[in-house]
């Protein structure tokens, strides 16, 4: 058995640690998840971008008086991507 | 954090990390909204009793008017709520829960000819529902005893006068929501 059976977009820290915190909540700002995280404003929008065209997550963009606001919730697809990612991560450990 | 690759344990031990994180931003329970809407129903059914009782005014049902500004209190204090950078399920759980009591509540209280004006027992139930239901979400067993409370005092609401209802009613909401609510408040510290 290889790593390669593990989702290669969930195998990197900050992406794990998006879905991670995602799969927790209905929905986080980003600038929550910034904060958990620890990331970096910059690279955090690319790994989320990322998130998004796979449709893992979805991100909504409005406004909270003048300040955008982007918003993200965990998808099914998401949900189950995570799911697999964590009974493939369970066989490494078993 | 960066975008490099972990090994299997780290992958855990991040996994585990973010999502106790996110628990503990998770939103306290609304003990605001049982004690706003325990002491303003406890009190307008305590003074719709008295006044029908003892003929003080023509209209009693004035005191209701007090949840006007109950009303307004929960919309801007849900509007406050809703700012925070993180919505939990629950949350969202809690505020769909009581938005269809709500909407119930308002069915009744517009046909309430059409039930001889029994509103007051089965408005008990339907606020026994809501508590109980929190009470289980959040599980914090006061406010199943709560919704217990609430459906008990319904009992003995739908066996009596309407005006008397009205004393079950402030007893019921006592037991139902105020004791709960500031256990929920203690527990929230």
């Amino acid at each position: 058995m290889s790593f390669a059976q593990l989702d290669p977009l969930l195998h990197s820290q900050l992406r794990l640690a998006v879905m991670s915190l995602l799969i927790g909540v209905d929905s986080a700002e980003f600038v929550f998840i910034k904060e958990k995280t620890g990331a970096t404003a910059g690279n955090l929008s690319v790994q989320l971008d990322k998130l998004s065209n796979a449709g893992y997550i979805s991100v909504t963009k409005s406004f909270k008086g003048k300040k955008p606001l982007t918003t993200c919730s965990i998808t099914k697809v998401g949900i189950k991507a995570f799911e697999d990612y964590v009974n493939n991560l369970k066989q490494y450990i078993e | 954090m960066s975008n490099k690759e972990l090994s299997k344990d780290e992958s855990l031990a991040l996994i585990t990390d973010m999502i106790s994180q996110a628990k503990r931003n998770v939103a306290k329970g609304g003990s605001f909204y049982f004690l706003l809407w325990g002491w303003v129903v406890m009190f307008a059914n305590l003074g719709h009793y008295l006044i029908a009782k003892f003929d003080w005014l023509d209209y009693p049902y004035i005191v209701w008017t007090l949840t006007i500004p109950a009303v307004i209190a929960s919309i801007v204090y849900g509007a406050k709520k809703s700012k925070e950078k993180v919505k939990s399920h629950l949350d969202r759980l809690y505020s769909q829960i009581w938005l269809a009591v709500f909407i119930g509540v308002i069915i009744i209280l517009f046909f309430m000819g059409n039930v001889n004006y029994n509103v007051n027992a089965i408005i008990l139930t339907f606020a026994g529902i809501g508590t109980f239901i929190s009470g289980r979400a959040l599980r914090f067993q006061p406010l199943v005893a709560g919704g217990i409370a609430l459906w008990i005092s319904s009992i003995v609401a739908f066996n009596l006068h309407p005006i008397d209802q009205y004393l079950v009613g402030a007893v019921g909401i006592l037991a139902g929501y105020l004791i709960p609510g500031y256990l929920l408040r203690k527990a929230e510290k």
